[in-house]
C-alpha cells in the first residue's frame, strides 16, 4: 500500500493517509457545526463541544498530520541526507493520531476545559505539545547531517513551520497557568489560533507548494527574493489577526493599533507568495490541466490572499467595532483551514502520493471535483459567514442607536434573526464542501489502494549518519 | 548572441537564472561556466559525476494492473530535482550498480544558496519571541491604577465550579462576558475592564453575559439551559446545573455602595 521506496517515503505515504481520513472526521463535524450554528436545539451535540472537536479533527488531525507527511517528503529530497530517526516519525504520527482520538473523546465527554480552539483540559495539552515536538526534532537533526549546502527556499518555510508550532503550542498551554487572567487566557487562545493559520498552515503549505511547483513544471522559481518576502512576512503576520478580533475589548488600547499596523504583513506575505507562484508559472498554465495537484496549490494561494486581505481588513478598529464577536471571524477561520488548507495540503499530496507509493491516481476526475467542489463550497460558506457577520454586527449598532433593542433577551432575537438565514445558506455551502472533502479522501485512499502502478522514485542518500552519530 | 542569450532563449527562462544556475552546474561539475552554457545553448547534455541508478524520472513499462505490487524503480542518487547535482559517495542501497547519470540540457531548477540553516532558525526563534512580548506578553502586564474600577467579580465556590462547567460546556463559543466601549454595546451594562475573572469569549451568536444574573433570575436561567426560548437544551447534572445557575446568577455587575454604608441585604 505504502510503497516500496525508501522508509521515509513510506512514513509520508502512512501520514497522507492518515491525514485523510482525519479530514473525512473533520468535514463530518464541521458540518453539524454549520448545522448546530443554526439549529442549535436540534444538535445532539452542544455547538461549543462540537465546535472544538471539529477544530481538533481538522488543525491537530488533518492539517498537522497531512503537511508534517509532506515535510518528511521533501526535506530528504531537498537535504540529501536520510531522514533522522524515521521511526520516531512513525511513532510520532502514531502518537498524534492516538491524541486526536482521546482529545475527542475527552471533549465530547465532558472533560475539556473550554478553551479555544481545542476546548481541552490542561494535562492533554502536555503530550499533544511532546508530539509536535517529534517534526522539529526529525526535521533539525535531517538538516544537521545535510549533505547538500544549498537551500531551496522551501527549507527555510519547513524550519520555521516544524520550529513555530511547538512554541505555538506552547503558548497557548502557557495560558492554563493559575495565576494568568481571563483576558490573558483569551489573548493565548487568538494568538495560538491566527498563529497556526499564519506559521503552519500557510507557512508550510506556502513553502511545500513551491517544491511541488518547481518539480512537476521543471521550471525554476521566479525569484528567491519574493520567497524571501513571503516568508519573513509571514512570521511578522503571526498573531496579530488573532488579538485583532478582541478590538476595543479590555486589554490595552495602543494594542489595537499595533494589531490594526502589523496585521498588513499578512496580506503581503500571502501577495509575495501568489506572485512568486504566477511568475514561475508563465508559459505553463495551460499545464495544469493535467495536472490537478499543481491547480489546487495554485487556488489555495490565492485564497490565501482573499483571506489575508479580509483578516487584515477586519483588525483595523474602525471595521472591528462592526465584525468584532460576529460570524465574519467564523468566515476567515473557515476559509483558511478548509480553503487554503486543504488546497494547499491537496497540491502537495496530489502530485507526492506517486512519487512514494509507486502509485498514480486512475482518473484525473476527483481532484477536479475535489477542486471545484472546494472553491464553490468554501467560497459560499465564508461568504454566508462574512454575510451573517455584517448583518449581526450592524444589527447591533442601529439597535443601540435607535434604542428599539439591545443584544441581550428580549431584543437578541431581533438581531439574530436576520442572520440566521444566511446561517442556513452556509450550511447549505457547507454540504458541498464535505462532498469536496470526501473527494479529496477518495483521491488519496483511491491512489493508495487501487491506483495504476508506475516506475516508483526511490532515493539513495549521500551519507547514513554512523550510529550515535548524531546525537 | 552570447551563450547565455541562447541558453536563456533555448530554455525559456530568464538570464539572470541561467546564469545563477550556470554558475552553481559548474562549482559541481568542475567545469567551466561558458562550457556549460554552450551545452545548453546548443542543447547538449552534461554528465554530472553522480554514482547514482537511472533517475526516477525515467519512464519504463509498466503493466497496468491495479492488484500489482508498485514497481520498484533502481535508487537514484539524492534528488536535485530536475538534474541537480547530487554528492559523490553515496551509497547504493539498492542497486549495487553505479551509474552516471546524464541530465538533460536544462539547468537545475531548485538552485539554492550555500545559506546557514541555523541563521534562519535563529531568526525564526527571535521573531517569534519578539511577536510574543509585544502581542501576548505585553497586553498581560497589569495596570495597576489605585482607586480604579474593577470587574473581578466575588464568585461563591459553587459558582466557581459553574464558571467550570461554563467553559466546559462550551458555552463561550456563543455567549461573550464581555462589554466594550462600543456604540454596539450600549445598554449592555458596565464596560469590562482587564481583571474580569469572568469568561471573556470571541463569539456573540447568543445574548452578552457578563451581566446575567441582573436580567434574568435562577429560575429563568434554569430554564433556558433546560432548553427554553429556543436556547439548546444542555444535558447537565443537577450538581452542574445548579452551579452553572449559581454562576450566572452572580455574573452581575457589583452595586456600588457609598463609603461605610452597608450593602443591600447585608448584615449591618
Amino acid at each position: 500500500m505504502f510503497g516500496a521506496g525508501a522508509e521515509e517515503d513510506r512514513v509520508a505515504a502512512a501520514h497522507f493517509l492518515a491525514g485523510a481520513l482525519f479530514l473525512a472526521l473533520a468535514g463530518a463535524l464541521e458540518l453539524l457545526r454549520l448545522f448546530a450554528l443554526r439549529f442549535g436545539d436540534l444538535s445532539p451535540v452542544s455547538y461549543g463541544r462540537v465546535e472544538s472537536m471539529s477544530n481538533i479533527a481538522m488543525m491537530l488531525g488533518f492539517l498537522v498530520v497531512s503537511l508534517t507527511g509532506g515535510i518528511y517528503y521533501v526535506v530528504p529530497r531537498l537535504t540529501g541526507t536520510r531522514l533522522w530517526r524515521r521511526e520516531l516519525a512513525s511513532g510520532g504520527l502514531v502518537l498524534v493520531s492516538g491524541l486526536v482520538f482521546v482529545d475527542l473523546l475527552a471533549v465530547l465527554l465532558g472533560f475539556g476545559g473550554g478553551r479555544q480552539p481545542f476546548g481541552l483540559p490542561w494535562w492533554l495539552h502536555i503530550p499533544m505539545l511532546a508530539a509536535l515536538a517529534i517534526p522539529f526534532l526529525v526535521t533539525m537533526m535531517t538538516i544537521r547531517n545535510r549533505t547538500e549546502t544549498r537551500s531551496f527556499v522551501t527549507l527555510w518555510f519547513v524550519i520555521g513551520g516544524v520550529t513555530w508550532l511547538p512554541l505555538l503550542y506552547l503558548a497557548h498551554f502557557a495560558g492554563d497557568l493559575p495565576f494568568l487572567t481571563s483576558l490573558t487566557e483569551t489573548y493565548s487562545d487568538l494568538f495560538f489560533s491566527a498563529g497556526f493559520v499564519a506559521l503552519w498552515v500557510f507557512t508550510i503549505g506556502s513553502g511545500l507548494f513551491y517544491y511541488t511547483l518547481v518539480k512537476e513544471l521543471d521550471v525554476p522559481l521566479a525569484s528567491r527574493q519574493l520567497a524571501v518576502v513571503g516568508f519573513w512576512s509571514l512570521g511578522f503576520a503571526a498573531a496579530w489577526w488573532g488579538v485583532a478580533q478582541l478590538v476595543f475589548g479590555p486589554g490595552p488600547g495602543w494594542l489595537d493599533g499595533v494589531a490594526a499596523a502589523l496585521g498588513l504583513a499578512f496580506p503581503i506575505a500571502a501577495l509575495a507568495n501568489a506572485a512568486n507562484v504566477s511568475l514561475t508559472m508563465q508559459g505553463h498554465w495551460e499545464e495544469t490541466a493535467g495536472k490537478p495537484g499543481v491547480l489546487s496549490g495554485v487556488i489555495g494561494l490565492y485564497l490565501g490572499v482573499g483571506v489575508a486581505i479580509l483578516a487584515s481588513f477586519g483588525s483595523f478598529p474602525s471595521i472591528g467595532a462592526v465584525t468584532a464577536l460576529t460570524a465574519y471571524w467564523e468566515a476567515i477561520e473557515y476559509a483558511a483551514l478548509f480553503g487554503v488548507g486543504v488546497l494547499l495540503t491537496a497540491g502537495l499530496t496530489f502530485e507526492a502520493l506517486p512519487r512514494v507509493s509507486g502509485r498514480e491516481m486512475r482518473t484525473a476526475d476527483r481532484p477536479r471535483s475535489f477542486n471545484r467542489l472546494t472553491v464553490i463550497g468554501v467560497g459560499g460558506v465564508s461568504m454566508s459567514l462574512i454575510a451573517a457577520g455584517l448583518v449581526s454586527g450592524y444589527s447591533w449598532v442601529a439597535g443601540s442607536n435607535s434604542a428599539a433593542y439591545v443584544d441581550v433577551a428580549e431584543g437578541w432575537a431581533a438581531g439574530a434573526g436576520a442572520a440566521e438565514v444566511w446561517l442556513l445558506v452556509a450550511f447549505g455551502f457547507g454540504i458541498v464542501s464535505f462532498l469536496g472533502q470526501l473527494a479529496y479522501v477518495a483521491t488519496v485512499v483511491g491512489t493508495l489502494f487501487s491506483g495504476r502502478a508506475v516506475p516508483q522514485e526511490v532515493l539513495v542518500y549521500g551519507t547514513e549518519p554512523e550510529e550515535g552519530e548524531d546525537e | 548572441m552570447s551563450d547565455l542569450s541562447a541558453a536563456a532563449a533555448a530554455l525559456g527562462v530568464p538570464e539572470p537564472i541561467v546564469q545563477r544556475s550556470a554558475a552553481a552546474r559548474a562549482a559541481e561539475t568542475g567545469m567551466t561556466v561558458d562550457e556549460i552554457l554552450a551545452a545548453w545553448a546548443g542543447g547538449g547534455s552534461i554528465e554530472a559525476p553522480v554514482p547514482a541508478a537511472p533517475s526516477a524520472d525515467v519512464e519504463a513499462p509498466v503493466e497496468e494492473a491495479a492488484e500489482e505490487e508498485p514497481v520498484t524503480f533502481a535508487p537514484s542518487a539524492v534528488e536535485t530535482p530536475t538534474g541537480g547535482p547530487a554528492k559523490p559517495g553515496g551509497l547504493p542501497a539498492a542497486s549495487p550498480t553505479a551509474v552516471t547519470t546524464t541530465v538533460s540540457g536544462k539547468p537545475p531548477v531548485l538552485v539554492g544558496k550555500a545559506d546557514n540553516p541555523i541563521a534562519v532558525l535563529a531568526g525564526v526563534l527571535g521573531l517569534f519571541l519578539a511577536v510574543f512580548l509585544v502581542g501576548l506578553v505585553g497586553p498581560a502586564l497589569p495596570v495597576d491604577e489605585p482607586g480604579a474600577r474593577s470587574s473581578e467579580l466575588p464568585y461563591t465556590e459553587t459558582a466557581e465550579h459553574g464558571r467550570q462547567v461554563y467553559q466546559s460546556v462550551g458555552c463561550a463559543a456563543c455567549h461573550t462576558q464581555m462589554i466594550r466601549p462600543v456604540v454596539a454595546d450600549v445598554g449592555l451594562g458596565a464596560v469590562t475592564l482587564s481583571d474580569s475573572n469572568q469568561v471573556l469569549g470571541t463569539r456573540r451568536f447568543g445574548p452578552d453575559l457578563s451581566d446575567a444574573g441582573s436580567r434574568l433570575s435562577g429560575t429563568q436561567l434554569e430554564a433556558i439551559v433546560g432548553g427554553a426560548g429556543g436556547h439548546p437544551a444542555l444535558n447537565l447534572s443537577a450538581d452542574d446545573l445548579e452551579s452553572l445557575v449559581a454562576y450566572l446568577v452572580e455574573s452581575k455587575a457589583p452595586v456600588e455602595t457609598p463609603a461605610g454604608a452597608a450593602p443591600e441585604g447585608g448584615d449591618g
